[in-house]
């Protein structure tokens, strides 16, 4: 019966073939979607390489960093260079090594313990021969140069482990010691620069770009040498300069002695290691006479021509007897006090200025507080009470504290016209609002009086008047409390007519130096130069104003000052 | 059994939705009267244009897919050696400029220029360095002279042994006017008749300079000329034929 229905459908009506057709066609309608479907998946993959490979054609910085960041791990931190790019700080891979004594049988163990003793002698022979007994990894030696792993590796010891590990090394060793700072084993800045900027110097978008300073190698090994040969003729236990652009506050050299190799990590804990120009804070004496001056000239209470007569030789202030240095004439002018730097005429300038008057024009130069400077090593200045007595001793620099950097800045300020500039070793192009805090004419007054300083006869720094740089400056003589032994500091400017520099000198507990004997060059006064033999004074005007001489010198030449006396002879 | 239920045991393994896709079909066989409009034609050209467009698309974008993987894997396996060799040159460049930055410290210079340079300088006056100066144009005048200069025609086309020994002959006699005019820079200090035969020397040796300058290969046969005629006149004299062999 299915049969014959079948046969009447598909023999009158042609169904089989109908049907079939229709069949075929819905699976054909239906793969037709699975193509489209494949297709679609096709042309995605094909449109995902497609942008790939145009990613990487078009981005290759990009691609790069993120390279750099899987592999090369030598660039944890930036690179620092001073402002002619020479790398003060950089990093190179080092390497730890352990030994893993379960590898090693005791022949072997024996064998090991005899090569190491051959090529380190210096390693505990006995530690190491416990360790090896117990078994479990232990350390051998840290952050190994490439050479000491060799000595290692060529050993042939299957029992060493390697590990690289990035540090930070010091080309220019001691150098900038006080200024870098270090860092630790997991490579985190300790102090200096190194703790300062140390989220800059790990940020990763800037690792290609050196951090730069405003530190000159150049100039800072000319005045550390110039520092050390002073140690050797005037017996200083430290010394310390300090070379500041008066315009900007950028400081191109920073030496504090004694100082130390930043690739040693040794243990330091003697205070004589301090950086002297920044932390330590020091009575620095009559280099304090200049800022008497100015602020008697800035208050108008005194000018350059003004006399003071009748100057006593001592005076007593409850029970201090303050005297001077030597026998002085007893009618001096303002002037004449700055440049024979006498202590009673200072009082008295300092008198005729008044308490509140010094006060507010030493808080205006921030003498008196802490300054913020690019390092955490900075001093705080001693607090003390204002009276007349305190007057009287801080006119001449006495009973008063500061750190050099903060006598650097405030004659930077005197000099540069009366503008206010921030003290930086960051060598960034930052235009800062310049703020007058004296007048144009006291600073003319006072470039014009310290100069007299070094150019006169009668002045205290003599020694310093190298030809054709126009130094100017003031010498300042202070005695320690703990030991009373000497601390000499020269602050000098130069070329006084229109000052570009200013720099600190300073000894610490110089000695007399007999028979020391200054080379002088020729000037115009002894065209042939002449030998100076030392003498028994341990003043400022002897020691610091000597090496100060000799590092303007020196330095001259490289910061490309006009000098006049080369100009006028050619 | 109903006739839904026929027809799908007829077509056998058709899906369910193929079945509903029948469905209105079957009505149109119900319909008597319309099913002579249900018999469908043979699939359109176009049609199966339209699966080998397909088909073709379809392989096109197999070998397309695979063609493009394959070139970004080698483009990637080419970046990454690159930046292998990349970062092993930028190791080296860092150890390069690690090793300049320690050699070219100033602590090094200084300690360089201790140990090899005279660091004992002497102060000169202006005017001696003017005096300097005359001296070097002095010596650059009579360098002037200097035949040696390959610009020279005549030398280069001498051949190079003869070149060789024009030069050296012209060092000896440069060195001779030089002891010349030192001597004779002292004019003070040397009797008359020296003098005359110290300019007579110059001369000399002057006008030698100036023929071997011009013509340096001339100069030479000149002089070969003459020794050989020399060495003639010798044998003749001893009785030696003159060309001997002939």
């Amino acid at each position: 019966m299915k049969k014959n229905k079948k046969s009447f459908y598909f023999k009158d009506y042609n169904e089989k073939d109908f049907v079939n057709k229709n069949i075929n066609l819905s699976i054909v309608k239906v793969s037709s979607n699975r193509i489209t479907f494949l297709s679609f998946i096709f042309f995605s993959i094909i449109f995902i390489f497609s942008i790939k490979i145009i990613y990487l054609s078009l981005s290759p910085e990009t691609f790069l960093i993120n390279s750099e960041l899987k592999g090369d791990f030598s660039k944890h931190r930036r690179n620092i260079v001073d402002r002619n790019g020479s790398v003060l700080a950089t990093n190179v891979i080092l390497y730890d090594v352990g030994v893993r004594p379960q590898l090693l049988n005791n022949k072997d163990k024996k064998n090991l313990l005899i090569k190491l003793g051959l090529l380190f002698p210096q390693l505990d022979r006995e530690k190491i021969k416990k360790r090896l007994k117990k078994d479990a990894f232990f350390p051998i030696g840290k952050k190994l140069t490439p050479k000491e792993k060799d000595q290692f590796w060529l050993m042939g010891n299957k029992a060493f482990v390697f590990d690289p590990k990035p540090a930070r090394i010091y080309p220019q060793k001691n150098l900038f010691s006080h200024v870098l700072g270090q860092t630790d084993d997991i490579n985190e800045g300790i102090s200096g620069v190194e703790k300062f900027f140390d989220k800059d110097l790990r940020d990763v978008k800037k690792k290609n770009k050196p951090l730069r300073l405003t530190l000159d190698s150049n100039i800072q090994h000319l005045i550390r040498k110039e520092l050390i040969n002073a140690e050797e003729n005037f017996h200083n236990i430290g010394s310390a300069a300090i070379l500041m652009d008066i315009d900007n506050g950028k400081i191109l050299s920073l030496v504090s002695l004694p100082d130390y190799d930043l690739n040693k990590r040794i243990s330091i804990n003697s205070n004589i290691y301090t950086n002297k120009i920044t932390h330590g804070v020091y009575e620095l004496g009559s280099v304090f006479k200049t800022f008497v001056v100015a602020a008697g000239l800035e208050h108008k209470v005194i000018k350059p021509d003004t006399v003071f007569k009748n100057l006593e030789n001592s005076i007593t202030c409850d029970k201090y007897t303050i005297s001077e240095h030597d026998k002085l004439p007893p009618d001096l002018t303002v002037e004449q006090i700055l440049v024979r730097s006498s202590n009673i005429g200072s009082i008295r300038i300092g008198q005729k200025v008044g308490i509140e008057n010094y006060k507010s024009f030493l808080n205006s130069l921030k003498i008196l507080q802490r300054i913020k400077f690019d390092l955490h090593e900075v001093g705080d200045p001693m607090p003390f009470n204002w009276g007349k007595c305190k007057l009287a001793t801080t006119s001449f620099g006495h009973g008063i504290t500061t750190t050099p950097l903060q006598v650097a800045r405030a004659y930077a300020i005197l000099a540069n016209g009366g503008f206010e500039v921030h003290p930086s070793i960051l060598n960034n192009n930052l235009k800062l609002n310049k703020k007058k805090i004296i007048s144009s004419e006291t600073s003319e007054t006072i470039n014009r009086m310290l100069r007299k300083v070094v150019s006169l006869e009668e002045g205290t720094a003599n020694f310093a008047d190298i030809s054709g740089y126009e130094v100017g400056g003031k010498t300042g003589s202070s005695v320690k409390y703990k030991n009373k032994k000497k601390l000499n500091t020269f602050v000098s400017l130069f070329p006084s007519s229109k000052p570009r520099y200013v720099l600190l000198v300073m000894l610490d507990e110089p000695k007399s130096a007999p028979n020391y004997v200054c080379d002088m060059k020729p000037t115009e006064k002894y065209p042939n130069g002449y030998k100076y033999k030392g003498e028994t004074r341990n003043t400022s005007g002897w020691n610091t104003v000597v090496v100060a001489g000799k590092i303007i010198e020196k330095i001259g030449p490289i910061l490309a000052i006009n000098n006049l006396q080369a100009s006028k002879n050619f | 059994m109903s006739d839904k239920k026929k027809l799908s045991m007829q077509i056998g393994m058709m899906s369910v939705n193929s079945l509903n896709t029948m469905q209105p079909n079957y009505k149109t066989i119900e319909n008597n009267n319309n099913w002579t409009n249900t018999i469908m034609n043979d699939p359109p050209k176009h049609n199966r244009k339209k699966y080998l467009l397909m088909i073709i698309l379809f392989l096109c974008g197999l070998i397309l897919v695979s063609t493009v993987k394959n070139k970004t894997r080698n483009i990637q396996k080419e970046i990454n050696k690159l930046q292998t060799n990349l970062n092993s040159i930028q190791f080296n460049l860092d150890q390069a400029i690690l090793d300049n930055e320690v050699i070219t410290s100033p602590e090094n210079i200084s300690f360089l220029a201790k140990e090899y340079l005279n660091t004992e300088l002497k102060f000169y006056q202006r005017s001696q360095i003017k005096k300097l100066n005359n001296e070097d144009k002095n010596l650059t005048k009579v360098s002037g002279l200097n035949p040696i200069s390959t610009n020279n025609k005549n030398v280069k086309k001498t051949p190079k042994i003869m070149a060789s020994t024009i030069t050296k002959q012209i060092e000896v006699k440069k060195n001779e006017i030089k002891k010349l005019k030192k001597l004779y820079s002292q004019p003070k200090t040397i009797p008359a008749e020296v003098k005359k035969k110290i300019t007579k020397k110059i001369d000399h040796a002057k006008n030698e300079l100036k023929t071997l300058y011009k013509s340096p290969k001339e100069k030479k046969t000149l002089d070969k000329v003459a020794r050989w005629s020399a060495v003639q006149v010798v044998k003749l004299f001893l009785g030696i034929p003159v060309v001997p062999g002939r």
